[in-house]
């Protein structure tokens, strides 16, 4: 697009808009270095400090303010987002495996899969509730909750996949089955390598989707907390910068997650083309 | 000959589509086939069902005397060499090749010194030597079409289906790998099945070329017969050096829109429209005044335009009825008339060497 | 040359076929048995219950319409029905005004592919915070002593803080605004970048201006990323609860925030009505964005 003017208009209006994603978050950044006990979740600023930090594990003399439940359920979130992504991956590399032939009754499938990332958390989150209570069955972050988190992910694992195996060359599997290799082999050697990349996205997704999955995880989870729900029940007590402060380490913690992928992909790729000179069975 | 590989009434239907229509092959071993094909005439199926990617709805494939339809791909030893070469792009050459004998189900070889020496011998002999180490997106498409060659013959399968292999490379390449398939294969001693759409290639590689016609095998017989006496009209088209006509057969006569064609007791049975073929350097152009001998075919068209090729020219004609006629003068022998543009010209052929499907 | 007819009775191969299919049933069969077992058996179980009987502190499986009576009857259900309708459309609105803007420059504007996706990129760094800390984010923004009044006061624009901008309608609006935008920009973006830029370029030479060229060709042609981003956006923020639970300050109560207060109080036949409710709304208002656009031709 040439007019000038226009360009120079959107691209001010772009940045503004990135104000308002990002604004929220460096105001609770900054928030968060607030002083303690007694500084508030609001401005001004009293005097800077990592108190609410020191806070959150622990280090602080105790206070009225109790700390955040955050430890076990830490771990829970942790094992369930591991969980989730391990299982949902599976599934979602098998089913789209399969959506490589044509078969009668794909357009029902594909919609069903599709389905479970867009009914929203609350709908399915209650129905499993009702489903466990029906049947007389405890409800737990490692069963009920487990299986809907499954749900949510799964589709976008699938559609990873789909999307990966669409531009995937079958002839080079062909190609192995002619050389003698059985079918399995030619899956583990040639293209599970190939995939990879397709299947660190998949794993990338599931896991995030589900470490910070909040509504299907309300109604199907029984009295152990997961993270998630740890920090919404804060939303309806005093909130205090140590949410602030745990919000900043959790974006951290995401950050990190999020450069392991980038380098674990960065890794693959350079692998591939550099290929398998010392790989040398 | 003892024959590799059997197919009769081999059938496969895409819907309605019938893409393999009672298909019967018997391939000779030790041999270099082509199969000639237009595009949609079931070349490439016919590769797939027999390599096992794909299965026949009825009929039976032998291969060395057993019935293989409902074995899978990796336990009949068929190589396979694909258009685009399907390497593995996450491997080495030298990986690439040693992938089929270090993995195979049957009988794999783990021992790495013998794999390594195998590797150097095959290397060689497809003439990779040096690159062993390289990418196999680092290579040129001559060296991927090699590369490819290599990681199939190296597993000494009894038979080697190609599909297309020169397909992806450039016109120079193209005739130069002609020559090096036809010296590997000798080597090797194993039967290639060479799927093709250019006539040239199936004609100038196969000891013996099978024509593929809307899934119906058309003819199955040696290079020079196949060229001389294509066995129906649509043989005959796909060859791309006939004229043909069609017509009817009536007392000694063909009749065409274009002028009655005496014949000399010729005629070949075959299915599908009668036609009169005659090939484009069967044809002579003469001056409209020129005498014509009594087993001399005429026919009069006008100018169009010619086509210099190094050895030969082609030129065009356009008859009567709009037809164009095309007709090959080859320089080594007496220089051609030249033709002026727009100007008629009488075009000659003797009767014996025209074909006749009726 | 041996190029005889092999003679061999035909056969039947049937057999094979079958076990190519039987490869796919079982690669395909535990995704679907989850999301039956998991999905579709849990949502028809909702649409059960919703005609059990309620009774101050359980439910029993005789079937009756009195919750569903009680829901239509009851001044406080139908006004989440309707707020839940109004933030709806007005949160759609706000994402498709404030990030068609943004997808234009983004998708049409930056044809440097990196800056692209660099761009891009930041508009998805957001989502690898926690939802409810993005949430919980805008309350030191809009609070009475937050950054927005603090700014506004010292430029001196108002010289007293506006209340209005926390707990309120209104930051419910803004927080879902903020969070849901991207799915409206992501969409719309993508479907700008596969405007072939000749086509607009050709339309400069013709001598047509910019509203001319946004008018006739980017709006038609970006139409199917709005369908996808409204998709996305509209059942995103209909099943929501936790926005408003956060900036609302109980103020706002949507659907969502119904079934949660139901749940716990368990009057699970009152839930599942407000859940039913809320399923078919959503499946209209899908089904309805369906009908603007075929997405199968545009994807």
């Amino acid at each position: 697009m040439q007019a000038s003017g226009t360009k120079l208009a959107l691209g001010i209006y772009t940045t503004l808009f990135l104000v308002f994603l990002y604004g929220p978050m460096v105001v609770l950044a900054i928030l968060s270095f607030q002083t303690g006990p007694e500084g508030g979740p609001q401005f001004p600023i009293i005097e800077w400090s990592t108190y609410w930090y020191k806070h959150l594990f622990g280090l602080t003399p105790p206070t009225r303010i109790a700390p955040l439940p955050i430890e076990e359920a830490l771990v829970r979130s942790l094992l369930l987002a591991v969980m989730t992504m391990i299982v949902s991956t599976v599934l979602g590399v098998t089913s789209a495996q399969a959506f490589r032939k044509k078969f009668t009754g794909s357009g029902f499938a594909f919609y069903l899969i599709v389905l479970g990332m867009m009914v929203p958390g609350v709908l399915v989150g209650l129905g499993m509730a009702l489903v466990a209570n029906a049947l007389g069955v405890d409800r737990h972050w490692w069963g009920t909750t487990f299986v809907l988190h499954v749900v949510y992910t799964y589709p976008f694992a699938f559609l990873v996949m789909l999307a990966i195996l669409n531009r995937f060359d079958q002839n080079v599997e062909e190609a192995s089955w002619s050389l003698g290799v059985s079918p399995v082999k030619t899956f583990r050697k040639v293209t599970f390598p190939l995939i990879f990349p397709g299947v660190l996205s998949a794993m990338l997704f599931a896991f995030t989707l589900s470490y910070d999955e909040f509504s299907r995880t309300l109604f199907a989870s029984g009295r152990d907390l997961t993270l998630p729900l740890a920090i919404y029940g804060t939303f309806s007590v005093e909130v205090h910068p140590n949410v602030f402060a745990f919000g900043v380490l959790t974006t951290l913690f995401s950050f990190a997650l999020l450069g392991t992928y980038a380098a674990l992909m960065m890794l693959s790729i350079r692998r591939a083309r550099r290929v398998a000179i010392q790989e040398e069975a | 000959m003892a024959a590799v590989l059997q197919l009769s009434q081999v059938t496969k239907a895409y819907g309605a589509l019938r893409a393999l229509d009672g298909i019967d092959i018997s391939l000779p071993d030790n041999a270099y086939i082509s199969l000639l094909g237009p595009s949609g005439s079931g070349k490439t199926i016919l590769l797939r069902v027999i390599a096992g990617f794909e299965t026949p709805d009825s009929g039976s494939v032998l291969f060395k005397g057993e019935r293989v339809e409902a074995v899978p791909p990796h336990r009949r030893n068929i190589g396979f060499v694909f258009q685009n070469f399907a390497l593995f792009p996450h491997l080495s050459v030298a990986k690439n090749i040693a992938f089929g004998l270090e993995n195979r189900e049957l009988n794999p070889i783990t021992d790495s010194t013998v794999v390594r020496a195998r590797v150097k011998d095959i290397v060689a002999l497809v003439g990779l030597t040096g690159l062993e180490d390289r990418g196999v997106t680092q290579i040129s498409g001559g060296q991927r079409q090699r590369v490819a060659l290599a990681r199939t013959l190296i597993t000494e399968p009894s038979l080697v289906l190609l599909d297309e292999p020169l397909g992806a490379l450039d016109a120079n390449l193209r005739t130069r790998m002609r020559a090096e398939l036809r010296t590997i294969r000798e080597r090797c001693g194993v039967t290639f099945l060479h799927v093709t759409g250019s006539e040239t290639e199936a004609l100038a590689m196969g000891d013996a070329v099978l024509v593929l016609d809307r899934g119906r095998i058309a003819q199955a017989d040696d290079a020079d017969t196949v060229y001389n006496q294509p066995r129906s009209a649509s043989v005959a088209r796909f060859l791309n050096c006939y004229n043909l006509f069609e017509g009817q057969l009536s007392n000694d006569e063909f009749v065409t829109s274009v002028g009655k064609f005496p014949l000399q007791g010729q005629k070949a049975d075959a299915r599908g429209q009668p036609a009169y073929a005659i090939r484009y350097d069967r044809i002579s152009v003469r001056p409209l005044a020129s005498p014509v001998t009594a087993e001399e075919v005429r026919l009069e068209g006008t100018f169009i335009a010619d086509e210099y090729s190094g050895a030969a020219i082609n030129s065009f004609f356009s008859l009567d009825d709009g037809r164009v006629i095309e007709v090959e003068s080859h320089l080594s022998q007496a220089a051609p008339q030249t033709c002026v543009p727009h100007s008629r010209y009488a075009l000659v052929w003797k009767r014996q060497n025209a074909l006749v499907y009726a | 040359m041996a190029m005889t007819a092999a003679t061999a009775e035909p056969v039947s191969a049937d057999r094979p076929a079958r076990k190519m299919a039987d490869k796919t049933l079982w690669l395909l069969a535990p995704g679907v048995i989850w999301m039956v077992l998991f999905l579709v058996v849990p949502i028809l179980m909702m649409v059960y219950v919703s005609f059990w009987t309620q009774t101050t502190f359980a439910i029993t499986p005789t079937l009756t319409i009195k919750s569903w009576v009680t829901f239509f009857s009851s001044d406080t259900y139908l006004s989440a029905l309707w707020t839940t309708i109004r933030i709806w459309l007005i949160v759609l609105a706000a994402t498709l005004i404030i990030g068609y803007p943004a997808a234009l420059f983004v998708g049409l504007f930056v044809r440097n592919k990196t800056l692209q996706t660099v761009l891009l990129v930041l508009c998805v760094i957001p989502f690898w915070t926690s939802f409810l800390i993005r949430v919980l984010a805008w309350r030191p923004m809009l609070g009475k002593e937050g950054a927005i009044n603090l700014i506004l006061q010292g430029v001196g624009l108002i010289n007293k803080p506006i209340e209005v901008l926390l707990f309120s309608e209104l930051s419910v609006i803004i927080g879902m605004t903020q969070i849901y935008c991207v799915f409206m920009v992501g969409p719309i973006a993508f479907m700008m970048g596969r405007i072939d830029q000749s086509v607009i370029e050709a339309a400069q030479d013709l001598g047509a201006g910019f509203w001319r060229i946004f008018r006739t060709i980017i709006l038609p042609l970006s139409m199917p990323g709005v369908v996808v981003g409204a998709i996305f956006v509209s059942v995103m923020v209909l099943g929501e609860f936790a926005t408003s639970a956060a900036l609302s300050g109980r103020k706002v109560n949507l659907l969502g925030n119904i079934i949660v207060t139901q749940v716990g109080s368990l009057k699970w036949a009152f839930a599942a009505v407000a859940g039913v409710v809320l399923t078919i709304l959503m499946g209209i208002v899908v089904a309805a964005l369906l009908r603007v656009v075929d997405l199968r031709k545009e994807l």
